[in-house]
This record gives C-alpha cells, sequence and structure tokens, in this order.
C-alpha cells in the first residue's frame, strides 16, 4: 500500500518537476522574444502555455485523487497541498509570459532593447523562477530562502523601468504607447517573480510544515 | 521438527505399552482357563468316583469352594445341585454339555452370563448308572477383569506416558541440537549423522557454486563501472520510473552533478525541454536524440528504450561531446568555400581575357599582354592547385620515402631557390648552424624551410634580412627561420596556420600566396612528430622555430 504511494507521490514529483521545467522555457521564450523582436518565436509561446494548462488539471487530478485514496497525514499531505497551491503559481506564470508574448506581438516589430531596465528585469525573472523551480526538485532550503530575498531586486528593477519609462515618454511623446506596452510588459515580469517567490514559499512549507514568517504558537 | 519427533517417540511409546499390555493379559487369563479346565476334570473325575464309590449323599457331605456341583438324571431332572434347590430347577437335557455327556459320555460348554461379565464353564460326565454329573465355575470375564484393573492399569499408563514424554522430550532435544549446531558455513567441518553427509556435501557444492558466481558477477559489475568510468562519452542508466540506477563520471560532468543522485528522479537532475523530449520519443518510439548545449559546449544526446520480454525496463542515455566534431564541421565547410573562391577569382581574369581575344576587341598589339597575364594567372591557379594537392596528401598521410636527410643541407639549396626572389625584393638571406641529420621525408622537410622563407621573404620590408639557422641536439634538431618583415598580430597569430587564413584580408595578388603555405608547414611538421613555436612582434620581425625530434 505505502508503496503503490510513495510511486504516485514520485509520478506527482515528476510531473511537478514538468510543469516547472515547462515554466521556464516559457519565460525564456517571452523574454527573449521581448528582446529580439521575434514575433515567430512570441507566437510558440502560446501552445506551451496550453502545454502548462493541461498540466495544471492533470496535476490537479492527481492531487485531489491522491487526498480521496491515501488520506495522507503530516509530510504526505504537505507535500500534496503544497504541489495543489504551487501549480496555481506555475499555472499564472504561464498565463503571464503568454500575456508578455501577445503584447510582442503588439510592439511593431520593436524590442525591448529601447529600455535597458526591463533586459535585466527580464533576465532576473527568469533566474527567480528557474531557482524557484531548481528549490522544488532539490528541496533546497537556502534557494528557496535567496529566492524569496531576490523578489526585492526584481521589485527594485521595475521601479527603474518605470522611471526609465517616464524619461522615455517625456522625450519622445509619440512613444507613448510603445512605453505603456513595455510597462505592462514590465509589471507581468513583476508578477512572475511574485509567483516564483511563492513557489519558493510553498517549497519551504512542504518541508519544514511552516508558511514563511509564520512560527510556532 | 522436535515437536514432530517428540510426538513419535510418545506415539511409539504408548502404543507398546498398550500392545503389551493387552497381550500379556489374554495370554495369562489363557493360561489361566487351561489350568481350571485342568483342575475343573481332575475334580469331576474324583466327584465321579466319590458318587460311584459313596453315593448322592457323599456329594452332601462334600465342601466345593466356588465350584457347582450338579446331578442330573438321564430324564434331565436335578437331583441334586450344591447351590440352589434342586427341586425348582428346570429340565436340563436340553444343555449342550449334559446332551453330549448323555451321548458320547462327556461334554463341556461355556456359557456367558446375561450381563456379559461372568463367564461360566461345564463339564459333565454320564455315571455308571445312567445319571449326568456336572460340574462348574463361574469365572470373571476378560472384560471385567480389566475393569476390575481399570485403576492399576490407568495408574501405570500414566506413570509410563509422563516417563516417555519426559524421554521424548530429552531425545528429541538432543537429536536437534546437533542438528542446530550444524557450522553451515563450513559444511564439510561437521562432526554429526552420516545420514546428513550427502546433505551437507550439496549444500558446501552449492555453497562454492554461489560463491563463484557471485564473485563472477562482481567482476562483471567491476568491469561495467570500469568501463563506465573511463569512457569519454557520459552513460546513464535510467529504470522504468525514470530514476537513475547508474551514472558515469563523463555524464555527472555534462549534467553537472554527482554520484550521489544515483536513486532519484533523472528530472531531479536534467530538466531541460531538450532531454524531456527525447526520453519521451525513446519511450514511445524505442529512440530519441537530441542536442544540448552546455558552459559553450556541444553534446549530442542518444536516448534509448532499453527492452526486456517486450517490456520498457529503463532508459539508457548517451552523452557524446561533439565541440570538436562541429569546429571541424565548420573549418570544412570554410575550407570548401575558400578553395571555390580562390580557384575562381583566376578563372575569371583568365576568361575575361580570353573573351576579350575571342570576340577581337584586344588589339593586336596587346595580344602579348594579354596571353603573359593568362599564363601568369594559369600559373598561379596551377602553384594552387599543387598546394592543395600537397594538403590532401599530408592529410591521407599515404606511404611516403622516409630517410636521413641532413636539414643544413636541404637550406642550402632552397636558399639558393629563393635567392632570385630575395634579390627582386631587396632581402638578404643569411644560413647559420651546422649539418642535422634527421630521419623524415626530404620533399616534406624541403617544403617546410621553402614556406619559411618564401613567407620571411615575402612579408619583409625593404632591406631586411632573413637569418636561417639550423642546429642539432642530441635527440633533436631546430630549424630557426628569423626575418625582420611586417610580423603578426597577435589576434591572428593562432590563426595563420589555418588553410587559406590571411593576415591581409583582401587576399591580394602582390605577395603572390595561396593561404596554404604555413597550414603546409603544419602538416609536415605534425607528420614529422614536431613542434612549432611562433614569436612575432608587428614592425619587428617573426620567429618560427620548428623543433624535430631525431
Amino acid at each position: 500500500m505505502r508503496n503503490r504511494f510513495d510511486e504516485q507521490l514520485a509520478i506527482l514529483n515528476r510531473e511537478l518537476i514538468e510543469m516547472g521545467a515547462l515554466c521556464e522555457e516559457v519565460i525564456s521564450m517571452a523574454a527573449n522574444a521581448l528582446l529580439t523582436g521575434d514575433t515567430e518565436l512570441a507566437r510558440k509561446v502560446k501552445p506551451l502555455g496550453g502545454e502548462i494548462d493541461q498540466k495544471e488539471r492533470t496535476i490537479e487530478a492527481m492531487c485531489l485523487k491522491l487526498l480521496l485514496q491515501q488520506q495522507p497525514v503530516a509530510r504526505d499531505l504537505r507535500q500534496i497541498s503544497a504541489a495543489l497551491k504551487m501549480i496555481t503559481d506555475m499555472e499564472r506564470i504561464g498565463d503571464q509570459a503568454e500575456d508578455i508574448s501577445e503584447i510582442i506581438g503588439f510592439l511593431n516589430g520593436r524590442t525591448g532593447r529601447d529600455c535597458a531596465p526591463i533586459g535585466e528585469m527580464a533576465t532576473a525573472t527568469i533566474k527567480m523562477v528557474t531557482e524557484s523551480v531548481d528549490a522544488f526538485v532539490k528541496r533546497d532550503m537556502e534557494l528557496a530562502d535567496a529566492v524569496v530575498e531576490y523578489d526585492d531586486v526584481v521589485d527594485e528593477l521595475f521601479d527603474q523601468v518605470k522611471t526609465s519609462l517616464i524619461g522615455m515618454i517625456a522625450k519622445h511623446p509619440q512613444d507613448g504607447e510603445y512605453a505603456l506596452d513595455l510597462l505592462m510588459i514590465a509589471k507581468y515580469f513583476e508578477r512572475i517573480g511574485d509567483h516564483a517567490t511563492n513557489i519558493a514559499e510553498w517549497v519551504l512549507f512542504s518541508v519544514t510544515g511552516l508558511h514563511r514568517r509564520e512560527n510556532v504558537t | 521438527m522436535k515437536k514432530h519427533i517428540f510426538r513419535s517417540i510418545l506415539i511409539v511409546a504408548v502404543a507398546v505399552l498398550v500392545l503389551c499390555l493387552g497381550l500379556m493379559m489374554s495370554v495369562m487369563y489363557r493360561s489361566l482357563l487351561a489350568e481350571q479346565h485342568e483342575q475343573l476334570k481332575t475334580k469331576l473325575a474324583i466327584i465321579t468316583h466319590g458318587i460311584e464309590e459313596g453315593g448322592v449323599y457323599w456329594l452332601e457331605n462334600l465342601d466345593m469352594k466356588g465350584y457347582r456341583v450338579t446331578l442330573i438324571t438321564s430324564e434331565g431332572v436335578v437331583l441334586y445341585d450344591n447351590m440352589a434347590d434342586a427341586a425348582s430347577m428346570e429340565n436340563h437335557l436340553e444343555r449342550e454339555e449334559i446332551a453330549d455327556a448323555l451321548q458320547s459320555g462327556s461334554g463341556e460348554s461355556v456359557r456367558f452370563s446375561s450381563t456379559l461379565t461372568t463367564k461360566t464353564f461345564y463339564h459333565a460326565k454320564r455315571l455308571e448308572d445312567g445319571s449326568i454329573l456336572r460340574i462348574s465355575f463361574t469365572k470373571n470375564s476378560v472384560l471385567s477383569i480389566l475393569l476390575g484393573m481399570l485403576t492399576p492399569v490407568l495408574i501405570i499408563l500414566v506413570a509410563a506416558i509422563i516417563l516417555s514424554s519426559i524421554l521424548a522430550s530429552r531425545i528429541a532435544k538432543r537429536t536437534i541440537t546437533s542438528l542446530n549446531t550444524l557450522d553451515l558455513e563450513h559444511p564439510l567441518n561437521n562432526n554429526t549423522y552420516d545420514e546428513l553427509s550427502p546433505l551437507l556435501l550439496r549444500i558446501s557444492h552449492q555453497k562454492r557454486q554461489i560463491e563463484s558466481q557471485r564473485s563472477e558477477l562482481n567482476k562483471k559489475r567491476d568491469e561495467f563501472s570500469l568501463i563506465t568510468q573511463s569512457m569519454n562519452e557520459g552513460l546513464v542508466l535510467l529504470n522504468d520510473k525514470g530514476v537513475i540506477v547508474s551514472i558515469n563520471p563523463a555524464a555527472q560532468h555534462v549534467f553537472r552533478t554527482d554520484a550521489s543522485c544515483i536513486g532519484k528522479d533523472f528530472f531531479i537532475v536534467e530538466r531541460s525541454s531538450e532531454i524531456r523530449g527525447a526520453m519521451k520519443t525513446a519511450a514511445d518510439s524505442g529512440h530519441g536524440q537530441t542536442k544540448l548545449r552546455r558552459a559553450g559546449r556541444r553534446y549530442e544526446i542518444n536516448a534509448s528504450r532499453i527492452d526486456f520480454n517486450n517490456e520498457a525496463v529503463g532508459t539508457a542515455i548517451l552523452v557524446f561531446d561533439v565541440t570538436e566534431k562541429a569546429l571541424l564541421e565548420q573549418q570544412r565547410r570554410e575550407f570548401t568555400a575558400n578553395v571555390s573562391h580562390e580557384l575562381k577569382t583566376p578563372l575569371q581574369s583568365i576568361m575575361g581575357r580570353a573573351e576579350l581575344i575571342e570576340n577581337g576587341v584586344a588589339k593586336p598589339e596587346d595580344m602579348p599582354r594579354f596571353g603573359g597575364c593568362i599564363r601568369s594567372e594559369a600559373a598561379r591557379l596551377l602553384i594552387l592547385i599543387e598546394d592543395i594537392i600537397h594538403l590532401s596528401q599530408l592529410d591521407e598521410g599515404g606511404e611516403l620515402p622516409w630517410e636521413n636527410v641532413d636539414l643544413y643541407e636541404i637550406a642550402t639549396e632552397t636558399l639558393e631557390l629563393l635567392q632570385d626572389t630575395a634579390t627582386d625584393r631587396k632581402v638578404r638571406l643569411s644560413l647559420a648552424g651546422s649539418p642535422a641529420s634527421v630521419n623524415g621525408v626530404r620533399g616534406l622537410l624541403s617544403e617546410i624551410i621553402y614556406n619559411l622563407c618564401d613567407n620571411a621573404i615575402k612579408y619583409n620590408h625593404e632591406d631586411g634580412l632573413v637569418e636561417v639557422s639550423v642546429s642539432d641536439d642530441e635527440n633533436k634538431a631546430v630549424i630557426r627561420v628569423k626575418d625582420t618583415g611586417i610580423g603578426i598580430p597577435i589576434e591572428h597569430q593562432k590563426r595563420v596556420f589555418e588553410r587559406f587564413y590571411r593576415v591581409d584580408k583582401s587576399h591580394s595578388k602582390d605577395t603572390g600566396g595561396t593561404g596554404l603555405g604555413l597550414s603546409i608547414v603544419k602538416h609536415a611538421t605534425l607528420l614529422h612528430n614536431g613542434k612549432i613555436e611562433m614569436n612575432s612582434k608587428i614592425g619587428e620581425g617573426t620567429v618560427i622555430t620548428i623543433t624535430l625530434p631525431k
């Protein structure tokens, strides 16, 4: 019985890793498309987003089945409930990457290079997503903590992007629409960073049983 | 087993006991009966005698102690009975023993009482007057005797059972102990029942067999791990669940992990879409292939499903480092492009001039100049093709005539050949050193010196100097060509030995080079297991040192 349960947990873990890897892929594709202005690449993001949605449903069903049939307790319960929460964040990352790629289609061939901090922001966000998935895969507490800390860097970069865009609009008022699109993209990146933070927090929860900033009372 | 032995012994003991008891009793009972029959007969004879002597009245004074004496007339009427009232007794004529006695003179019979607990023996004899004298005694039957003896028998039985169970348990224990203390590690060193020796022999044999098979297995495993350890290719073996069973150091290096990942899901180590895709194809169709870039190197990945009895039992992943291959591929492509370009340029110039002549556009007085141009372009083409042939010969590495040659002599000849060119370009040549004999291919060594000196002259300033020195050491010969030329910029120094690589990208015809000279030098030196060293400073000149082993 336990053996079978362990096997199912291993499959769940595998599916989560795949979903995480898909998120990494989709975000780096979107960022690449933004920096190179490659709309062809941007178009490829959508099917991957669909794949992520599909994965979310699969994992959700798997988790509910495990909860019902095995009635797990303690660590197993934490693992499964954390998985349920994590897939929501991963799915959001997929959606936002899709949104970014959609906006890239409206940039009329312009790239994000006109606003330097946005490239940095893309790199930082990719790093966060990769590391949060890494932290989950390796159950690495330190890495998870680092991801949570790194969110401040992305927030800081978002402020820089805003300042830079304000400057751009002031200098070239005709670029207003472009600047607004970039702002949207930057906001999506910032949100993706938040979701990566959430994933890292759920990793911490699934291992320690404590949510971040929560103490045993 | 102990229980079994105990039970068997106990059952046997009890059975033997009961059987003995029964047999003994029946034998004793029988002999008792026989004795009493004898007594009965004797008594009958005595009484008969007494009656015949003293009449019936004699009987009445007789004390028979348990024996019953009855006198019956020949009509069956009871005349006398010492235990009952004779008058009340029925006619005895029908009784078996009486009938027999009437007929044959004597008779006997046995009858059970109604309750079967007693048995009565009758003996009858006909007297001389025709009346019958019968004597009988009553005895308890076997059953009632047994019943009477029940208590002692039971006591004996219980005592015997207790005793035998104690004994049985002792025996069983002793039998078992020697089995339990068998040393199965060394089956042949046991001193135990002979009956066990075939078994022990067998165990020892199988033990040896297992031992040898295990060592064989260990050897195989060691061999396998040794092979995979020293393999340049990465090898990862996964089971049917995708868990790493084995990963060799090369693969650990590629996936940046260590041996601790064995037993974990492969996706924990590597989750890139390329790998996942290849593994999925492998799971579906049996074989998946992909390319991966890691830390500036290129890898080719082959994933194969491992089937056993038509069931997938795992996946084998092979990782090849194809960086060099890709680089070579690129060089080859560049070479082809360069060759076609180099061949095309002179040909086009030849064609252009030939067309002019064909169409009659060229004036007769220009003809010799055109002819000269065509000839010189064709000569250039020829040199180029010769160089290429030369290089491909070196590439092929075919049979070349190896002999002892003197480098100094070759250098002297080469410098003589180049003297005219040097004079044209106002470059002085000098040769220093001593005869140095090496084992090599004369043509190639001459080619090395020729190309080096040729370059040194071509890329020199006016009034420049080319110094060639040949020195001889115990186990190596060194050729040094030093010029006072233009020098080679540092960023080009690594690449000048590549085919068609030229520092001057314009492929200018001023110097007339083909871009193959240094490439030929490099190949020829490598063929002789030699080394090339280059020292160059822009504006100061270049020193190329070739070291050839003897």
